[in-house]
């Protein structure tokens, strides 16, 4: 079962079932300790960080970028599915997949929160054209 | 003829690319769906997620969009297919 994490040195948050070795921000050994998830949230909500449609894309252009995959050429379709997200995280609280509807189970529905695990899907795997179920990332052309 | 329900998403490209095949199919029979939007109204998505053991195993384990559904007879068709494949389905449903 997953877990959250603090370290000690520099509070970063980790989830997950088992903590890093090595603090991955101020590199300390063996520095992390298990937090509840409500303290995790209080931390994690301290960085106040937001995250605008021009960083998001940069986001998952970098994320492309060293994958087999790409965000998809076609920019209409891109600002279609980046309105969605959007729109989603603004009215549901997270980037979820504009192509299939949250089940209202969390756990579950954190497999639609976008990228979400598209390697693994009939619409990518094995096939030459492989696109994420909406398109967003297509496999990239040799 | 059934009440049939078209479920979709308002930024889903595949309902996009449904639109105009649904709309063709309504102008060339005596079909009319009834479209749900999912992610903007939050009623049309409880209706939808009310219909899950019904959808679900038929579209990959999910509430996919779009959705085609009869809820008459539990008859699903989802994604994004062919017009004839819809024109089958929809008639399928008369
Ligand atoms: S199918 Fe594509 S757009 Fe939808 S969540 Fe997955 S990666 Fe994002």
């Amino acid at each position: 079962m997953k877990k959250f994490w603090r370290c000690f040195i520099c509070s970063d948050i980790h989830y997950g079932v088992k903590p890093p070795e090595v603090c991955p921000t101020c590199l300390a050994k063996n520095a992390y300790v298990e937090v509840s998830s409500r303290e995790a949230v209080k931390i994690m909500g301290a960085g106040g960080t937001t995250l605008t449609r021009e960083e998001f894309r940069r986001a998952i252009l970098a994320f492309a970028e060293k994958n087999e995959f790409e965000v998809n050429p076609d920019k209409a379709k891109v600002e279609m599915l980046l309105d969605g997200l959007f729109a989603n995280e603004q009215n549901h609280g997270l980037k979820y997949c504009p192509c299939r509807l949250a089940s209202g189970d969390l756990a579950e529905d954190l497999k639609l929160v976008c990228p979400c695990h598209f390697l693994i899907h009939e619409t990518y795997k094995n096939k030459k054209d492989g696109e994420c179920w909406c398109g967003l990332f297509v496999r990239r052309k040799k | 003829m059934s009440k049939l329900i078209m479920f979709y998403a308002r930024e889903c490209p595949h309902c996009k690319a449904m639109m105009p095949h649904v709309e063709k199919l309504e102008n060339e029979e005596n079909i009319s769906f009834e479209k749900l939007e999912v992610w903007h109204n939050e009623k049309n998505a409880d209706l939808m997620r009310s219909y899950r053991r019904a959808i679900a195993p038929k579209c990959g384990g999910q509430l996919r969009t779009p959705t085609f559904f009869n809820p008459e007879t539990s008859d699903v068709l989802c994604g994004e297919v062919p017009y004839e494949k819809l024109k089958e389905w929809a008639l399928k449903q008369k």
